[in-house]
């Protein structure tokens, strides 16, 4: 579970000059649900998105993930944190070249405790995304909708409660990025928590809410029956 | 597995840009290359001077005419040294065994039939195989009669027979030096060099009266040899003969001597020092190209680096921490030193092996475990040493910041 209280974020930019990216946003997001976050470039989504997925700090405000306050921890907390209960997917999908799929999905387990079985979780988790005969190709091999998919095994691989994706589908062609929303839908169905940026209203609506946003504040926050 | 893991990443991350490798290698593969030439030589070295001061002799001390010069054979023009001083030597310095007194001439034309050969003549006493500790392989030294009578008897080192006359027995036969008849009585047994380098093999011992008289027509004194009774004594000879001759040659304090004193401490001293210039020298050039390798090493760390950042914060999303981040790059830093390191022992050494064939002997090394030891260290300190910066570099980026690239 997620929960946002009022978090700002101000960067001081190289003139001196401090942009509030983010004004004061509130959120609660519960487990299992599916969240699309849209906004216009430079309104804030992304620097939302790196709080949520603990690789940014706040500026003021609370953030508490599963009921642990994630802005007292540091630096190594957060490294484990993300490394534990969050599971990342880029727009462009940010495979280590010339490296397998297998090695790829297994990046995260070479920073988690526990290191039993790498290959076969890593395999499991290639399985569900549908890669499971694709394990020993590079990503030069593989279609940019397979590629973004070994990315999502790579989130998957330590079994994290929220998947974090920005625009998964941002490099995709029309064919790729149905492939890989279905697997949304299917990791969704699971029981995962999943937060998406997307700018794209055919995407945001197949999640069951869909938060919008306009110079670092929230304008709008509607929750559909599934 | 995870530290394995870890390596192989490492290893894959090294080999995907194998020229830029091989570069960040060079420097360390000069270097630890220098230094494994430097261990080999230095043992061969060694090895070879403990041989030549045996040769030498442990209880030798050797007085040649003329100062100034560290070493080397006597100088031609130099009168200082008389057969009055020899004998003067012989009856008031204590503790000696026995005593050669020569006339030496080195660089002079030796015939024999068709075959000539440059060498030295030494006009020596019949001390000679007492005094040098050296017996004659065949034949015979020449007595005190042919002494009496300046006899033109000579006696042959090794190098001189072999350059003469090959494998045929001289014994018996006449040679020319310096256009005088000789008669060949013996030859020497092998001795090898001495520790400044010459063959001692390269000479022919004739009889002192005969070489003052009727060869070089000098009543003077090139060398005295002296062997101790006792080895101990060696340095106590030393100085008496040197203030002996001081005394002798009116010598004021404060100016230059006009006679050599060397007895087997000074050569190995002399020796060792000028090894230590070489070991030096080269300890300096391996030391160099080890800094500067380790330069290039982190340069080219600082550019991949910059090249990786997005997977730096990748990684970093991925949960890795900074000391994580910090040991991925000081693990590829030291894993490329190393390997050069491997590299530079393995050259060095096939180079200690060719060294003493290519320099005809000239050069000793001894290959030996202990450039693999130090080879490793020194190697494995530079890998560290040079991705400090830029493996900190990498740990401490923003990881919001690297993701963008």
């Amino acid at each position: 579970m997620i929960e946002l209280k009022d978090i700002t974020k101000t960067y001081r930019k190289n003139g001196g000059m401090e942009v509030n990216v983010l004004q004061g946003v509130s959120l609660r997001i519960e487990k299992g649900e599916y969240v699309a976050i849209m906004a216009p470039s430079g309104m804030g989504k992304s620097t939302l998105m790196n709080i949520i997925g603990c690789l940014d700090r706040p500026s003021t405000g609370e953030y508490r993930l599963d009921g642990i306050e994630v802005e007292k921890m540091d630096d190594d907390s957060l490294s484990s944190v993300r490394n534990k209960k969050i599971g990342f997917v880029f727009q462009s999908f940010h495979l280590l070249p010339r490296t397998t799929a297998l090695e790829n999905v297994q990046l995260p387990l070479i920073y988690s405790t526990d290191e039993t079985d790498m290959d076969a979780r890593a395999g499991a988790a290639l399985d569900e995304v549908g890669l499971g005969d694709r394990m020993h190709h590079v990503p030069g091999e593989l279609s940019g909708g397979q590629q973004q998919r070994v990315a999502i095994a790579r989130s998957l691989v330590n079994d994290p409660s929220i998947l974090l994706a920005d625009e998964p589908t941002g490099n995709l062609d029309t064919a790729s990025s149905t492939e890989v929303m279905s697997i949304f839908d299917k990791l969704h169905k699971d029981g995962r928590t999943i937060i998406m940026v997307t700018h794209s209203d055919e995407i945001a609506q197949r999640a069951g809410r869909v938060i919008k946003m306009r110079d670092g504040r929230i304008v709008s926050d509607d929750r559909r029956a599934a | 597995m995870k530290q394995a893991k870890t390596v192989r990443l490492a290893l894959k991350a090294i080999g995907m840009n194998k020229m830029r490798t091989f570069l960040m290698m060079l420097g360390i593969i000069i270097g630890i290359t220098t230094l494994t030439v430097i261990v080999s030589v230095g043992k061969g070295a060694s090895a070879k001077v403990m041989k030549s001061i045996q040769n030498f002799g442990a209880n030798a001390v050797l007085i040649f005419a003329g100062g100034g010069k560290v070493m080397g054979p006597p100088d031609e023009k130099v009168n200082t040294l008389t057969l009055e001083d020899s004998q003067a030597i012989l009856q008031e310095v204590k503790g000696i065994r026995s005593m050669d007194t020569a006339l030496i001439r080195v660089g002079r034309t030796v015939k024999y039939e068709d075959n000539n050969t440059n060498t030295v003549i030494y006009g020596g006493t019949t001390n000679y195989g007492d005094a040098w500790e050296w017996p004659v392989e065949s034949g015979d030294y020449f007595t005190e009669e042919d002494m009496g009578s300046m006899a033109r008897v000579a006696v042959l080192g090794k190098t001189v027979v072999r350059e003469l006359y090959g494998d045929a027995d001289p014994i018996g036969t006449n040679i020319r030096i310096e256009n005088v008849n000789f008669k060949v009585v013996g030859v020497l047994g092998p001795r090898g060099t001495s520790p400044m380098g010459m063959d001692m093999d390269s000479r022919i011992i004739v009889p002192y009266t005969t070489a003052a008289r009727r060869v070089f027509n000098t009543p003077y004194v090139s060398l005295i040899r002296i062997a101790a009774a006792d080895p101990n004594q060696v340095e106590k000879i030393e100085s008496d003969v040197a203030a002996l001759l001081t005394d002798r040659h009116r010598i004021q304090a404060g100016f230059p001597e006009d006679f050599r004193v060397r007895g087997a401490s000074s050569v190995s001293k002399m020796a060792k020092g000028m090894m230590g210039t070489l070991n030096l020298f080269l300890g300096l050039v391996s030391l160099i190209s080890l800094a500067v390798g380790g330069l290039v090493v982190m340069n080219i760390m600082l550019i991949s680096v910059g090249e990786r950042v997005k997977e730096i914060g990748l990684r970093r999303a991925l949960g890795a921490r900074k000391q994580d981040v910090r040991s991925q790059f000081l693990i590829e830093s030291s894993l490329i030193t190393v390997m050069g390191g491997l590299i530079g022992v393995v050259v060095g050494l096939v180079v200690s092996v060719l060294l003493p064939i290519m320099s005809k002997g000239k050069m000793a090394a001894l290959p030996s475990w202990e450039p693999f030891v130090l080879g490793f260290v020194f190697s494995a300190m530079v890998g560290i040493l040079a991705g400090i910066h830029p493996a900190t570099k990498a740990a401490e980026m923003d990881p919001v910041v690297a993701l963008k690239g």
